[in-house]
Order: structure tokens, then sequence, then C-alpha cells
């Protein structure tokens, strides 16, 4: 394989090298170095509210069951049979107490335990021959949740979601966590795009310097009063843990002013007043910043934004997406986007919110069409051999000595974590690739195979299992914490 | 057991202000005059869409319409549902169908310049009367073929729709429209256009 560390040298100098958003030697290295390491996200808990509820949900080429058990734990599986490897659960979604696969018959409990092997006698001397007791799908290496957001990670050693999100967790609170109630997420929609996955992290991660220009169309039309170029500039870009993102500056006032000018009714302001810390409160009442968008490396990003939706009104109205860019190949992307609201909210405003949502952002939204539009463009030119020669400058904001245009925000004028600078940067898009490159110059994982049923020991043919494999337990043997309700 | 679940507009939050007619009886025989005129609506609507007339088409749109596209999801057989809870691609009122046709006039809607080729083919019209003579329920097919740049792949969205189409002072309108999509993942940039 090709030696790549010049392009992460360059990478880290804020020089990015255009192959990268259309490399398929890149995307392999990514698929063994990064997504099989970092967290994914695979649903939220309110996609699942109820006990026997599943959705199917992809990491890369691995399809995982991700389902609330009899007892209301949530637990995320491999959706591979453990006896010839069909794929058990062929549906996106529904409600099941168990599944049962369509080539031989085994079948499984909602919590992944086989509870049906047809002819376990007769096939292979019953519990002796094939100890199926306590025997699992496999389960997703690590999961983990963070306000019912359900990420998984392949890599059965993954440090805790908590540490890494790390201060990104304080802003995640503001999309994820507006009343103790938590969220509502609907959807997704999906829909696939002709670009690469990183570009759009990249975009919501810290470029308010497109605004301006992309989104001229929807100002026009009296959809927003905010993306004139001024206001996005005096906003600022955030970064902190792993993920980062930009804000608004609002007019003067206190929080409540600010959460009105948004559109927010009192008695959500009030639930937030009671959910955030005096921090997260500061930074909207004091500082006087609004979260816009934001991305989590490696691949979900979130917006927040307040268009008219209304005809006969000059209100605002709030609303809130998260989406993941689902990797398919170097080129190409599954845009997963689902409409957020909080669970308390009001019905009158998660029926407008949505609204709000339908006509900005997701696979019909006027937003997102334009930004689309300049993705799949970039994806393009960046395949051909002059792309091998062009280095991007991703160095706003930076002088030619390192130095930053204009100074990070001190604690008082920013009371957030992490690292703020007013105007337009790129800090965070060169944070996002430089995170980038730490995972794709670690070498790969080892992995241990599990032998099901069996008696393999020892590390045979890859696969590492010290006793004999399938202990006749009545629990799952999961190495996974299930997520608890 | 049934494999066909059709659109509920009731499951739309949106959508709580538009008609509820429903057919009635089998369908109009091809040589009604019902069915002749319906038909010669959506060829006409559907040249329309081709060439982009979209202050042409919200001008054959009611004011109460309720444009409906809901997200097609992979359910078991007998699961009662086929399309997300809560969640559309299109969810659109007058006002939000107009809006999106006022930004196609603003010489920055990137997206659509240059503009897509588009040709929607349509075919499997049916027609069915209702208990209100001024009011039709026709169903029809809708394969679309979208051209973007001139190197990428074009894209296709195949589509069942069920319209109502409403006599308003003697012309016909289109009063309500319920896409079935018949992917869950469409395979296209964006819906910058209409079905
Ligand atoms: S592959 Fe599933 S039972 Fe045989
Ligand atoms: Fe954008």
């Amino acid at each position: 394989m090709t030696d790549h560390s010049a392009t992460f040298e360059a990478v880290r100098a804020g020089m990015i090298p255009a192959h990268i958003y259309n490399d398929k030697e890149i995307f392999e290295l990514e698929k063994g170095r990064l997504f099989s390491r970092s967290w994914q996200f695979v649903a939220h808990e309110s996609e699942i509210p109820d006990v026997g509820d599943y959705v199917v949900r992809r990491v890369l080429d691995d399809s995982f069951i991700v389902s609330r058990d009899s007892k209301g734990e949530v637990r995320a599986m491999f959706n591979m049979c453990l006896h010839r490897g069909m794929q058990v659960c062929r549906a996106e979604m529904g409600n099941a107490s168990h599944f049962r696969c369509p080539y031989h018959g085994w079948s499984y409990r909602n919590d992944g335990r086989i509870i049906g092997l047809p002819f376990h006698q007769e096939a292979y001397g019953g519990e002796e021959g094939f100890a199926k007791k306590g025997q699992t799908l496999l389960p997703a290496p690590s999961i983990d949740s963070y306000n019912g957001l359900i990420f998984i990670s392949l890599d059965p050693n993954a440090e805790s979601l908590k540490d890494y999100l790390g201060d990104f967790a304080f802003y995640l609170d503001y999309y994820t966590k507006q009343s103790k109630g938590g969220l509502e997420m609907r959807g997704p929609q999906r829909w696939r795009i002709k670009a690469n996955w990183k570009i759009g992290a990249e975009n919501f991660a810290g470029d308010m310097y497109h605004t301006p220009q992309t989104h001229t169309s929807v100002v026009e039309i009296g959809l927003f009063r905010e993306p004139k170029a001024e206001k996005r500039k005096d906003g600022n870009t955030y970064w902190a843990g792993n993920g980062g993102g930009t804000t608004y500056k609002l007019p003067p006032g206190s929080f409540e002013d600010s959460m009105r000018y948004v559109g927010y009714p009192d008695e959500m302001i009030e639930r937030m007043k009671e959910t955030w810390s005096p921090e997260q409160l500061k930074v909207i009442g004091e500082n006087g910043f609004m979260v816009s968008a934001a991305s989590i490396f490696p691949n979900i990003s979130l917006v927040h934004n307040w268009p008219k939706v209304e005809e006969h009104s000059d209100e605002v109205l709030p609303f809130l997406t998260l989406r993941q860019w689902q990797p398919i190949s170097e080129n190409e992307t599954e845009v997963l986007s689902w409409f957020v609201v909080d669970k308390d909210a009001p019905e009158e405003f998660k029926a407008l919110s949505y609204k709000a949502y339908l006509m900005c952002f997701g696979s019909t939204g006027m937003f997102e069409q334009d930004d689309v539009e300049n993705w799949v463009s970039l994806t393009n030119t960046a395949a051909g051999s002059m792309a091998r020669r062009l280095h991007l400058n991703s160095r706003m904001g930076m002088k030619i000595d390192g130095s930053p245009v204009v100074p990070a925000l001190g604690p008082d004028e920013f009371a957030g974590p992490g690292e703020a600078h007013v105007g337009y940067g790129e800090y965070n898009q060169r944070h996002l690739l430089e995170r980038w490159v730490d995972y794709l110059e670690r070498e790969p994982n080892e992995v241990d195979a599990v032998s099901i049923g069996g008696l393999v020991r020892g590390n045979v043919g890859g696969t590492t299992c010290d006793s004999p494999c399938g202990d006749a337990t009545t629990e799952p043997t999961s190495n996974q914490e299930a997520v608890s309700r | 057991m049934t494999t066909y679940y059709p659109i509920d507009g009731g499951r739309s939050q949106l959508g709580g202000y538009a008609s509820t007619t429903v057919r009635a009886g089998a369908t109009l025989p091809f040589d009604d005059a019902r069915h002749l005129q319906a038909h010669r609506w959506l060829v006409d609507e559907t040249y329309m869409l081709d060439e982009q007339r979209y202050t042409d088409w919200l001008g054959v749109l009611t004011d109460d319409i309720h444009y409906y596209m809901p997200v097609k999801v992979t359910t078991a057989l007998g699961s009662g549902y086929d399309t997300a809870p809560g969640m559309a691609h299109f969810d659109e009122n007058k006002y939000s169908l107009s809006r999106r046709i006022a930004r196609f006039a603003t010489e920055h809607a990137w997206t659509e310049d240059p503009p897509s080729r588009l040709r929607h083919h349509l075919g499997n019209v049916r027609t069915f009367a209702t208990e209100n003579e001024d009011e039709l329920v026709v169903d029809s097919a809708m394969l679309l073929f979208r051209s973007r740049g001139d190197v990428r792949e074009a894209a296709f969205v195949s589509a069942g729709r069920e319209d109502l189409l409403r006599r308003v002072d003697g012309r016909w309108l289109l009063a309500r429209r319920h896409i079935a999509v018949d992917e869950s993942v469409l395979r296209m940039q964006n819906l910058a256009i209409f079905l």
C-alpha cells in the first residue's frame, strides 16, 4: 500500500491534498482504522420506545439489530445468523419478541439469545454436541449512550462514549437535552449522494464562510433573517473534545430574550433553564451566542436554525436535526437525517418545527439541496490526476506562522469549554481532519474471532478462545454492557 | 394479508386541513368522459413538470393542497405499515410549495443551475368517481429520470401517486397528492424537483 505520510503531514499543516475526497486507498484505510474504532451512532432510544421495538442500522458494511429487549434493555446485535450466516432480520424497523432465521429456522430472542434450534438433538446430539444455551447473536463489541443517543463501536476496548465526546457533551446538550423528558427523534430520511462523507462533516463542523454564498436563495425568499454575511461573521466557531461547531451572535438580551428571539415558547425556555448548567445558560444569556451547526467526529452532524414557516406570521420557529454521513465508498455517502424535537414540547410547536425542518434540511430541504450540489461537484473533481497535485488551503483564520488572525475568546467572553474564535476560520475543519489523521496513522486493531457452540480452543486460524466457547449460562454472554432504559 | 398499505394522510402532522374525499366504486371505464378529462390533466401536468414551468404548476393547485410523500420503510409482512411514523420527504401546503418555487426564481438556487433534465414517465392511469361530482381520485405510476451535469450518472425515482382532482370554476385543479415512493433510500442527491 502507498505510503500516505506526505498526505498526512500536509493535512496537519492545514493544506489538504484534494484527492483524499475521492481515493479508494484512503477509503480502505478509513474502513480499517477509523470506522472500526470510533463510536458510531446507531439510533436514539425514542426510536425504540417499547419492549420489542427494533431498528436495523449499519456501520459501513455491518448490519446491526438495535432492539429493546423484553427487560427493557437496549441491545445491538450483529445481524448475521450464528449458523450459516443468513441475515436474521430483513426489515428495517418493527416490533418483535424474537427473530427467526429464514434459512434453517434458528430463532433468537430480542436480546440475541438462541431460543430455537430445530432438531438440536438429532442434528448435533443436543447440548453436549452444540452448547446453544446462553449463546447470542454477536453483540456489538461496545455499546454506550449519551442523552439517549445510542452509539456502538467495533472496538471492544473503546473508551467510554463520555470520554470520547469529552467537552463536546456540553454543546451536545443544547441539541439533545432541552428538558428532562429528553428527545423525540423521527425518521430518518435516507438518500444517497455522490459525495465523500468527510465533506459534510467538515461543512457542519465549521464552515460559516459558505453560508452567505451557498444559501443566498433562502434569505431572498424570506425564509431566514440570519444568514446575511454580517450576522454569520459575528458568530464563533468552537472546538471541544471530539467535536465542534458554529454559533450565531444574537442581539443583546437575557437568556429568555435570546430563546424567544429564535422562537421558543416560554414553557420550553423554563424547562431549559432547569436542565442546562449555569455555564450552558451563560453562553446564550450573557455571551449572546446561539449554537447552530456542529459535527461529532467522525460522521455525525447537528443543526439548529430558525426559519419563518408560516405565511401570515413573521415569527420564526426553531428546528433541530441530527444526521449521519454513512460512507458507502470513497465517492458515495448515504445521508440519514432525523428530525429532532424536545419530547416535552407543545404539539403545535412540534408540528411547526417539523415543518421548518422539512423546508430547510433533509432530502427536500432548501438549505441542504445547495450544499449537496457543491459536495458532489467537489468529489467528482477530486478523482482526477490534477487533484493529486493540488493542496487545498484550509488555513483560514491562521496567519502564515500559525498564529490566529483573531485571538481565541477569553473565559469572560465565552463560557463554553474548548477553544472558540469569532469570525470566519477553518479551525474546526482542521481539527476534524487532524483527528482523522490520528486514526489513520494507527495500526489496525487485532481482532479476535469468536466460535459459537463449538470446542475450538486456543488460537486457531485467527480465532482466540481460551475456554470452551459457549458457557452454559442463561443470561446473554455478551461482553457488552446493555444500555439501560 | 396485505402487501400494500395505502398512504394515510392522517399520519401527517401537517395535513389536517386537507380534503379527505375518497374514491367510490370500481375504476371508471377508459372511455368515460371523466377518465379522459383526468388523464388529459395528468399528461398536461407531466409536461409542465418536465419543462419546469413551476409558476404555472402552482396555478393548477388548489389553495388547500396537501402534497405528501412519506418516507418508505421496509417492514415485515403484516406489521401494518410501511412508512416511517411522523416523517416525510414532502409534507407541503401551498405556502411551502410556493417558497420552493420562489427559490428557483432567485438565480441563487445552485442545485438547479444548470437545471436538471427531467422526464416524468407517466403510466397506469386509472380514475375513480367520488361522492362529489366535482372531485375525482386518480392513480398513476411515475418514473422520473433526472440527469444532472454532464458527467454524472442519471438518477431515477419510481413512485405511485394518488391524486385528488377538484373542479373549480370549470377547471380541474390538484387538491391532494400522495406519493408512494418505491425505495426506502432515495438514489438521488435531493428532491429539488416535484413528482
Ligand atoms: S443460516 Fe440461519 S438457521 Fe441456518
Ligand atoms: Fe450549508
